[in-house]
């Protein structure tokens, strides 16, 4: 396998700088089961809200209330094809990680309180605890990938802080249902998100734009 | 006038509204948006069902506006997705971003306007199926043949750059058949297909789905017919394994009716049924068990007469008028009386059954004798240097009571028979006994004179006590050794240890015995031992032969018994000793 030359615009960089096939097979290896494992996490989060709706939100109008409610939302994510071919991997990169951090907590949380719903369907809250666990490994997969694709990356950058927990907990059930619908309807699309922006930093940087 | 005008107008307004209600005219129905589909994450399209039109020519719009934006806007395209249709292009295409999309009817009579539709592009992925489907049919040499399916993506989708990933499925069929075969493909756009039925027509579909999205239409059919001589399974190759598979099974089934018991004990040898010499089945059938075990002791089991044999046999220096060495089971001369023992020179441990003292004490006839030991170091090599490694170790009460049991430690190659140039040694017609502790205080002397050359090659000597146990001693073995341990460290200890017991027979003089030197092959050199206490004449002297030595060299002296060569064997031994290797 050649060298990996990843080029942005006129400028361009070896990935593998000391050109070794371990390197570059691992980095191979490390995107492969990192857009299994983002893909994974994407068909449970879409299942689950599925479930969710199908059970909780028939009828309900819980779609209104969640236009705009997701906590990452500052997050400056490319919102079609062009912008994300013109982002920079290392950008997207850091974009992915802040998504990640960012859905550590939130997770630990919505497992929690899913546990404690009554007569919660067993699909959702087995699907919830998997994506945590998942959410974990793709995150250690992906540090392991930056620190290959972009050796003596500075220090992580801020991430956007989940603080809706106490309407996950009131006692309103409407609202607290509400508050699941939310929750989850940004889990998809997040995961969603993440899952694309790997797949197209996989065939740019591994197959050089030919998958 | 005016009134009148007035009333004319309304009256008039009035009767088109009657009209029109006579007519069916009305606001339009609402509208309703059915769906929206992206063929490729690019672009999307949305599509309104609508409603009865009021009988009024009815236009329709749509409009919407974004997740997280107030503005609204009007569809900019409505004629490309067709009619009742709006088109919205790469330009005005967000992903990750609700749309909330609204259609209105607007006619004369009035606007009616739909159930708002919320939409992300991303969750509404449909893509076209896959094109170009192309069906080979491939023969390879050496390989089996097969069908070979090809096809591209489909329109509009985005592959190479990753932004659009998609799986295929193709399903195929004989022409008549009902039941679809299907196959999964994820990646790549081919895919062979073995195994098919020869002189059919083959119909391939195919279809594709993306990672976040909704499947593709079937394509349209795509048919190839298999030539009748299309040769599917290599089928030679299973016929042949078939037909040797065969042969051997008949050629076993052959086999084993033909020997098959003897392939039978071959493989599972019968249980050897027990043999016991004497042991009549029939007896023990009728359970007569007396009349069994009489028939047991009839034959030579039971070591009655035969346990002489088995028994050792022992020198014995008989302190009678004679005044020579004489085989004589006299009893006043031992403390305990001896047993008699005899071993065959071929005999093995299992006989040694007779040796363990308990066997002797109870089935032998001989009183209270205990089994002794008479071993000899061998050791030729060492024959110049005669250090008397000797230890006369008594054994201390045995468990079995029998008593001591003296010992000579010694090692050395297998025993051989009695060493003197003639035929083995003479003995008397009488089993000759010798009581261990009087061979070792006839060996050691109880002036501490004599000198029984011991060859001791090193202090393994008393290792051998271990192997004690193997001539079935038993507990017995143990206390010697443990005895022979104690008095390991110091030989000279050995001395006093026999000194300090009272001697064997103290008030008769005793002929000692001298082992002069020990031969190469174990030859064993007694000598009468010139005592001036003891008066008396050379005189016959009773011989031992070496049976056996055991593993654990020692060795197991018989008599032997040829009487008549005793003169001659008394003569030589006085020339011998030169003369002996």
């Amino acid at each position: 396998m050649s060298n990996l030359l990843l080029c942005q615009g006129n400028f361009c960089t070896f990935l593998c700088p000391h050109g070794d096939d371990l390197c570059l097979n691992s980095l191979k290896d490390l995107f492969n089961r990192a857009t299994n494992l983002s893909q994974d996490i994407y068909n449970l989060s879409s299942k689950m809200f599925k479930e969710f709706d199908k059970r909780y939100a028939q009828g309900k109008g819980y779609i209104t209330m969640a236009l705009n409610s997701c906590h990452t939302s500052s997050l400056p994510t490319p919102e079609d094809k062009e912008q994300a071919q013109q982002t920079h991997h290392e950008v997207l990169m850091s974009l992915i990680l802040g998504l990640l951090r960012s859905w550590n907590d939130p997770l630990y949380h919505l497992v929690t309180e899913v546990r404690g719903m009554k007569g919660v369907p067993d699909a959702i809250l087995s699907r919830a605890i998997e994506i945590e666990e998942e959410n974990k490994r793709l995150l250690e997969g992906m540090e392991m990938i930056f620190g290959q694709v972009i050796p003596g990356a500075k220090e992580t950058e801020p991430y956007p802080v989940w603080s809706g927990l106490p309407s996950l907990q009131t006692k309103d059930e409407e609202a607290r249902h509400s508050a699941f619908y939310n929750l989850l309807h940004c889990l998809r699309r997040d995961s969603s998100k993440i899952d694309t922006y790997l797949k197209l930093l996989n065939c740019r940087i591994i197959y050089n734009n030919n998958c | 006038m005016k009134e009148n005008a007035a009333s004319r107008v309304l009256f008039i307004l009035l009767l088109f509204l009657y009209a029109s209600l006579l007519n069916g005219q009305s606001p339009p129905e609402k509208p309703k948006l059915i769906k929206c589909r992206s063929p490729g994450k690019e672009t999307f399209t949305c599509w309104w069902e609508p409603g009865a039109d009021g009988g009024l020519p009815t236009n329709y719009t749509l409009t919407y506006h974004k997740e997280g934006e107030t503005l609204i806007h009007e569809c900019p395209d409505y004629k490309t997705g067709g009619p009742n249709s709006c088109y919205f292009s790469k330009k005005y295409t967000s992903i990750w971003k609700m749309y909330v999309i609204t259609v209105s009817a607007i006619n004369q009579m009035g606007i009616s306007s739909s159930d708002p539709l919320y939409v992300d592009v991303t969750y509404i992925v449909e893509p076209e199926p896959p094109m170009n489907l192309t069906l080979e049919l491939k023969h390879p040499e050496d390989r089996k043949p097969y069908l070979w399916i090809k096809w591209s993506p489909p329109t509009l989708t985005d592959v190479k750059s990753g932004w659009f990933s998609i799986q295929y499925e193709i399903r195929l069929k004989p022409e008549k058949a009902t039941d679809w075969e299907t196959h999964f493909a994820p990646k790549l756009t081919q895919l062979k297909i073995f195994n098919l039925y020869p002189g059919q027509k083959y119909l391939v579909q195919i279809r594709c789905k993306p990672d976040h999205g909704y499947w593709s239409e079937w394509s349209p059919e795509s048919s190839i017919q298999i030539p009748n001589d299309f040769p599917v399974k290599d089928t030679s190759m299973w016929i042949f394994v078939g037909v040797l598979s065969a042969v051997i099974c008949l050629i076993m089934v052959w086999a084993v009716a033909l020997k098959g018991y003897s392939m039978v004990t071959c493989i599972l040898p019968p249980v050897p049924g027990p043999k016991i010499k004497g042991f009549d089945i029939h007896l023990l059938e009728k359970g007569k068990s007396e009349e069994l075990l009489r028939a047991l002791e009839s034959q030579d089991f039971l070591p009655t007469s035969d346990c002489e044999d088995l028994l050792m046999e022992f020198i014995e220096v008989d302190d009678s008028e004679d005044q020579h060495l004489m085989p004589h089971p006299s009893k006043e001369h031992m403390e305990q009386g001896v047993k008699p023992m005899h071993l065959d020179p071929d005999t093995d441990s299992g006989r040694g059954s007779c040796d363990s003292p308990s066997l002797l004490s109870e089935k032998c006839d001989e009183p209270q004798a205990y089994p002794s030991k008479f071993h000899i170091p061998e050791g030729p090599e060492k024959l110049e240097n005669p250090e008397t490694n000797l230890t006369c170790l008594q054994a201390p009460q045995s468990t079995n009571g029998e008593g001591k049991i003296p010992y000579f430690l010694a090692n050395g190659p297998k025993s051989s028979t009695w060493p003197f140039p003639q035929p083995p040694s003479l003995y008397s017609p009488r089993y000759s006994y010798h009581n261990i502790a009087d061979v070792c205080e006839l060996a050691l002397g109880m002036a501490g004179t004599t000198a029984i050359l011991l060859d001791q090659t090193d202090q393994h000597a008393f290792t051998p006590s271990k192997t004690i146990e193997t001539g079935g001693e038993g507990k017995a073995a143990k206390q010697r050794e443990s005895e022979a341990y104690s008095s390991e460290p110091d030989q000279d200890m050995a001395w006093p240890l026999l000194q300090d017991k009272t001697p064997l027979f103290s008030a008769k003089p005793l002929e000692y015995v001298e082992i002069h030197k020990v031969s190469q092959d174990g030859v064993l050199a007694l000598f009468p031992k010139q005592n001036e206490k003891v008066d008396a004449p050379e005189t016959s002297k009773e011989y031992s032969k070496v049976s056996r030595m055991t593993d654990s060299n020692i060795l197991v002296l018989i008599p032997d018994l040829q009487a008549q060569n005793l003169t001659l064997l008394e003569e030589s031994a006085k020339k011998a000793p030169p003369a002996l290797p």
